[in-house]
């Protein structure tokens, strides 16, 4: 299907938004946008924010589907599912109908792009950043729902504008949004670099704070000898509709959450994590991967990898949390490998897997319960063991010596009972 | 018409009698008639007609499982009264029967939705979707396009229970509603509530705990009708719209009126949802039809394909074989297709009892009234579960002195002092260094009785088994209501897998089988191993086994040798269909069977047998004290409590004896979390740290400690949203302490400025 462009769509039926948008090129004030909050936009949110901010698109126009919820998918994308075993991928349809029928304030673009490729850490030192390609071509499996029978799209007067675009090679992105929503956009080149530019500022921004965060939390553990969790998954798995929240449950028992995706990635606590390694020449930077990974190609199947590398490694992960949705193919060859690796230093490791759309309360309730006893039970066994693989200059600051490191009943976390 | 179908106008008249004469088209001296048999999986149906495919008479009648004898009767009466003539006419059969029948009396078979869709384009070039719902299946048709490019879609789905006519008429049967009176129950106008519409044995419970609520019948069964729409437009419409016109055919289509009420509301909702242009003149009852002869429409589609095939398919040669087969053929069919016993030989099974039939170890001391005489210091634990509650004694040096259990009796206040009770006839208050507990109950009792360590479940059996068998990789729990898998490394259960979706593979339909057969289970086993054949059945679904076994039943299987497939099948669904987990060897070498369920030795026969199969390495044993695993892994866990200088806050004796409490059952203690509206308990005890709950609609003073019960699930032992907004304050409060990245990611990156 040729992709609509903003004139043609403008010919067909005429709205005030689109008027504005035509009579005066660059006035993009009230277009108003929307982006299914799923799959990969999970680490790339803030890119797609800065760069249609950065177009002139009112922040209030900018409308991000709500988490994903089987309410959501029942009420707007009934019916219109698709035959794939990859529920966040399903869950789709229900975040498109949110957008396309449940605004009070119509849409005017759907946006929802085809990411090839993935910013990381790891850029640079694995073969490649590309994403899971049934992930990648969400947008197109989702559109023909909406396609089948009628054009939802025309009928609601909104234009499906899927990008394909490799965020994680910067130097392609202006080149393929321009020639892909010039038309839907009424973009020039000029404004579409500088908008792109805006897009990795803003994201960037916010990774560099949410790795802080990391940071700070890591820093706090440090100092007080307390265990903190990694949650591996992968970047949609903080919708709370497809990871339902499980790491929380087990925050509720006093113990922060950090995730793969913002680890601290700051080089003075990778050198020290790793500096055996390092010295052995067994790898040639922390972010090196091939020594349990040598087909690193996927973005997210990567930094697993690295996740589960740095667990094992940082005292204070404790334990991992790993989650994984129903047949997922591309976690398939991680789970053993990932496992072995954060188990090696007898660091605790748990596996939610097969999460679809229901969140079996019962049996969730009973593991978080599990997990909290061996927490409580191992974790200052686990922080001093893994203290003992590693040189004493900690870059997190001083740390209490191992004697006093029991705690006090005074910051002992409050238990609290997970309804 | 001259080369057509002809549509059957309005037959009334009781269901299963034979239909009233059709003025009678002309058939010529000599021209070959056709008969449709649609042998499905609950009735089997017949329509026969004249070489141009006029109808000349029609029929259908329930089989209870004799399929073929229904048919032969069918035959038979169609030769005798109909003139159907061997080696002149021609038979086509369809349905889940044909397979097997149509070969005995020179019949072609025809695929059910070919033949559904056959008759549907010829009578119905207008219609674009299909439902037919069967007794065990449901499929969907979707017509594209007009004329000679018109083109089907076709969806079927058999293998589990939900959205079929079996599900709607299981749960009736449980309800004692009559087919009659359910044919006549509505849908529309009635409130709805949750039913399962996944599994037929799980709605069965819905239904039930609705019914124990008060919920009248009607809502019930108008939302089963809701359930078995829901399940259908779920599952088989894979992103199609059902469009008009819509035809509605099978049995429970046709004969249950909520259920088309039901597809009327949906497909009208949907249809205005997605803005389908619906003509104004037309009502939309007209545009979703029912026609009266809807049981037919396979069978007519077997005329209408018979029509296009060769005068030669389907020659009837008569129903000489048939009559072998079911007199004598069938039975042998069975020694064929019915695998061997559950043991190779005799050897084997000499060696799998000299193995595992050595009496459990002997239970610690039970019940001993010695009064007066102390055991010594103990560690106690308690396993307060849903049926029983177990208490046993440990001494320091893990020796298991004592055990006793008390019948739950639904006031978890009254089952602790009949447990105590019994434990303080061996101890005293100063002997109890701690106390652990776990089960079901420990939230609620661990204040009440001074519990030193509530013990999660995973805990207290992961526990148990390593303290017997240090190097076990997994623990296989089958119970009478769940299968519990844990999975163990490095001494911590890693995974956990509880049975929640499907009620294939636990304990309780083995003892429904078991009893129906009069057979107690304690002799079950011996039973079993006694069948020198057994029929393989399907693994999956149980309500559909309860089928598959009259089947079998009928093709001669002894009831040995039913229970004997049923213990063969159980590994099956407890690890793959109900577990999930299809590779045993990631889990590891050594296996704890515990639970009720493996107390039949031919259960765990078949699970060894199954393990091996899968990891030819593996060691299987089964716990020594099954029942008290739970309670002995709490009186462990109390031991490292202990050894780590913990000092008990056990209540004590008397105190626990003297406990008082006050029960209040009434409108304020109803639980509104979801629309069951369970109708819970409160029992208020008298303890002095008692915090009270003065904010609560039936509010309780400082002194005081509520455990709430009756609750049909873990949700509804939080009182109301006022209790949910003090315990959600305090986790708020936690988690700001300790934080979470992703919350940092959900709010701050989609922020938009």
């Amino acid at each position: 299907m040729p992709i609509r462009t903003l004139q043609t769509w403008f010919a067909r039926k005429g709205s005030a938004a689109t008027e504005v948008a035509v009579s005066k090129k660059k006035d993009r004030s009230q277009l108003r946008v929307g982006i299914p909050k799923v799959l990969n936009i999970w680490t790339t949110h803030q890119f797609w924010v800065g760069f249609l901010r950065d177009l002139g698109v009112e922040s209030e126009n900018i409308i991000f589907s709500s988490d994903t919820s089987e309410e959501q998918g029942r009420e707007f994308g009934k019916g219109r599912g698709t035959v794939d075993c990859c529920y966040p991928v399903k869950a789709m349809s229900g975040h498109y109908g949110e957008l396309i029928f449940g605004q009070k304030k119509k849409i005017n673009i759907l946006l929802s792009p085809m990411i090839h490729s993935l910013p990381s850490v790891l850029h640079g030192h694995v073969v490649d950043t590309v994403t899971c390609t049934r992930v990648m071509a969400g947008p197109e499996n989702i559109k023909s729902g909406f396609l089948k029978e009628r054009d939802i799209f025309a009928e609601n007067n909104v234009i499906h504008a899927s990008p394909f675009v490799s965020l994680g090679d910067r130097h392609m992105v202006t080149d393929q949004l321009y020639i892909s929503l010039k038309d839907a956009f009424d973009l020039d080149k000029e404004e579409t670099a500088r908008a792109v530019k805006a897009g990795f500022a803003a994201l960037d921004d916010l990774t560099e704070r949410a790795r802080k965060q990391g940071r700070d939390i890591l820093t706090w553990c440090a100092k007080n000898q307390k265990p903190c969790i990694l949650v591996l998954a992968r970047p949609y798995h903080m919708d709370i509709g497809i990871g339902h929240e499980i790491e929380a449950d087990i925050q509720a028992y006093g113990y922060p959450i950090l995730w793969l995706q913002y680890l601290p990635a700051d080089m003075d606590l990778m050198n020290w994590l790793f500096e055996a390694d390092l010295r052995d020449g067994l790898i040639k930077s922390p972010f090196d991967i091939s020594d349990v990974w040598a087909s690193s190609y996927s973005s997210n199947t990567n930094e697993i990898m690295w996740g589960a590398k740095v667990a094992t490694r940082c005292p204070w992960i404790a334990c991992v949390l790993r989650l994984s949705s129903y047949e997922c193919g591309m976690d398939q060859p991680t789970y053993t490998p990932a496992q072995k690796i954060v188990e090696a230093t007898g660091t605790l490791y748990f596996k939610f897997g097969d999460l679809d759309s229901t969140k079996p309360s019962g049996g969730i309730k009973i593991r978080v319960e599990t997990i909290a006893h061996y927490l409580g039970k191992y974790s200052q066994e686990i922080i001093q063991r893994k203290l003992s693989y590693l040189s004493p200059n900690c870059p997190l600051g001083e740390l209490p010596s191992s004697s006093s490191t029991v705690a006090t009943g005074e910051t002992e976390p409050a238990v609290v009972n997970v309804v | 018409m001259a080369n057509g179908l002809v549509q059957i106008q309005g037959i009334e008249g009781e269901p299963g009698a034979l239909l009233a004469a059709i003025p009678s088209p002309a058939v010529y001296e000599g021209e070959s008639l056709i008969c449709g048999l649609d042998v499905g999986s609950t009735t089997c149906k017949y329509t026969l007609a004249s070489p141009r495919g006029e109808v000349l008479a029609q029929a259908y009648e329930r089989h209870n499982t004799r399929q073929a004898e229904k048919v032969l009767s069918f035959l038979t009466l169609l030769e005798t009264s109909h003139g159907l003539t061997p080696g002149r006419d021609r038979v086509f059969f369809t349905g889940s029967g044909a397979g097997i029948i149509a070969p005995l009396v020179g019949g072609k078979v025809v695929q059910e939705v070919v033949a559904v869709a056959a008759a549907v384009d010829k009578l119905h070039p207008n219609v674009r979707f299909v439902s037919e719902i069967g007794g065990e299946d449901m499929k969907t048709i979707f017509f594209q396009g007009e004329g000679i490019s018109r083109s089907k879609q076709v969806l079927m789905q058999s293998a589990c229970s939900g959205g079929t006519g079996t599900f709607i008429e299981k749960t009736a049967r449980k309800l004692e509603i009559s087919s009659e009176s359910l044919s006549k129950m509505g849908y529309s106008g009635y409130p709805l509530h949750k039913i399962s519409s996944k599994c037929g044995i799980f709605a069965e419970a819905d239904a039930n705990t609705l019914l124990k609520a008060g919920v009248p019948v009607e809502e019930i069964i108008a939302s089963l009708f809701e359930a078995v729409v829901y399940q259908n437009l779920a599952t088989l419409t894979k992103g199609n719209t059902p469009m008009p016109e819509i035809l509605l055919l099978g049995g429970p289509n046709l004969f249950f009126k909520g259920l088309q009420e039901a597809w009327r509301y949906h497909l009208g909702k949907v249809w205005k949802e997605r803005k389908i242009q619906v003509s104004d003149d037309r009502d939309i009852s007209t545009l979703i039809r029912v026609p009266d002869n809807a049981l037919y429409y396979a069978a007519l589609g077997c005329v209408e394909v018979a029509l296009r095939e060769s005068g030669a398919t389907g020659l009837y040669f008569g129903s000489d074989k048939l009559k072998y087969w079911i007199e004598t053929g069938q039975y042998e069919e069975k020694k064929k297709m019915g695998r061997g016993g559950l043991c190779k030989d005799d050897a084997d099974l000499a060696t799998f009892k000299a193995r595992y039939e050595k009496p459990q170890a002997s239970a610690p001391p039970a019940g001993v009234a010695v009064t007066g005489h102390s055991i010594g210091p103990v560690l106690l634990g308690c396993d307060f579960g849903s049926t029983t509650a177990k208490a046993v004694c440990m001494s320091p040096e893990k020796e298991l002195l004592f055990s006793c259990y008390a019948l739950s009796k639904g006031n978890p206040i009254e089952d602790a002092k009949a447990l105590f009770r019994q434990v303080r006839a061996v101890v005293s208050d100063g002997d109890i260094l701690g106390l652990a507990i776990t089960g079901y109950g420990k939230d609620l009792l661990k204040g009440i009785l001074g519990a030193d360590c509530p013990v999660v479940e995973t805990i207290a059996h992961a526990s148990a088994g390593l303290h017997f068998f240090p190097d076990a990789d997994c623990i296989c729990d089958v119970g009478g209501v769940d299968v519990k898998i844990m999975i163990l490394n490095n001494g911590a259960v890693t995974d956990f897998r509880l049975n929640s979706q499907c009620s294939s593979g636990n304990g309780a339909f083995l003892q429904g089988v078991a009893e129906r057969f009069n057979i107690p289970m304690g002799d079950m086993a011996d039973g079993a191993f006694k069948a020198l054949a057994m029929p393989t059945l399907s693994m999956g679904c149980g309500v559909f086994l309860q089928s598959d076994i009259v089947n079998q039943q009928r093709k001669g299987w002894q009831a040995e040798e039913i229970l004997a497939g049923l213990c063969a099948i159980l590994p099956l669904n407890v690890w793959i269909y109900a577990g999930g987990m299809n590779n045993l060897q990631q889990v590891g070498r050594k296996y704890i069977l515990q639970g009720g369920t493996h107390r039949n030795l031919a259960v765990v026969k078949t699970q060894v047998d199954f393990i091996l199969s899968k990891v030819p390495e593996a060691e299987v044993v089964v716990h020594p004290y099954s029942g008290e695993a739970g309670a002995i892994g709490a009186a462990l866990v109390a031991l490292d409590w202990w050894k780590g200088g913990g000092q008990t806050i056990f209540r004590g004796f008397d105190s626990i004896e003297r406990l008082t409490y006050k029960t209040a059952t009434s409108t304020d203690t109803v639980c509104h979390w979801c629309p069951v509206n369970c109708q819970r308990s409160f029992i208020d005890v008298a303890l002095l740290e008692g915090k009270g709950r003065p904010w609560s609609k039936v509010p309780l003073t400082t002194g005081w400690e509520r455990v709430i019960v009756n609750n049909s699930c873990p949700k509804g032992l939080v009182e109301d949203l006022t209790e949910m907004k003090v315990i959600k304050a305090g986790i708020e409060k936690t988690k700001n302490a300790y934080p979470n990245v992703a919350d940092m990611v959900r709010q701050e990156g989609f922020r938009r400025n």
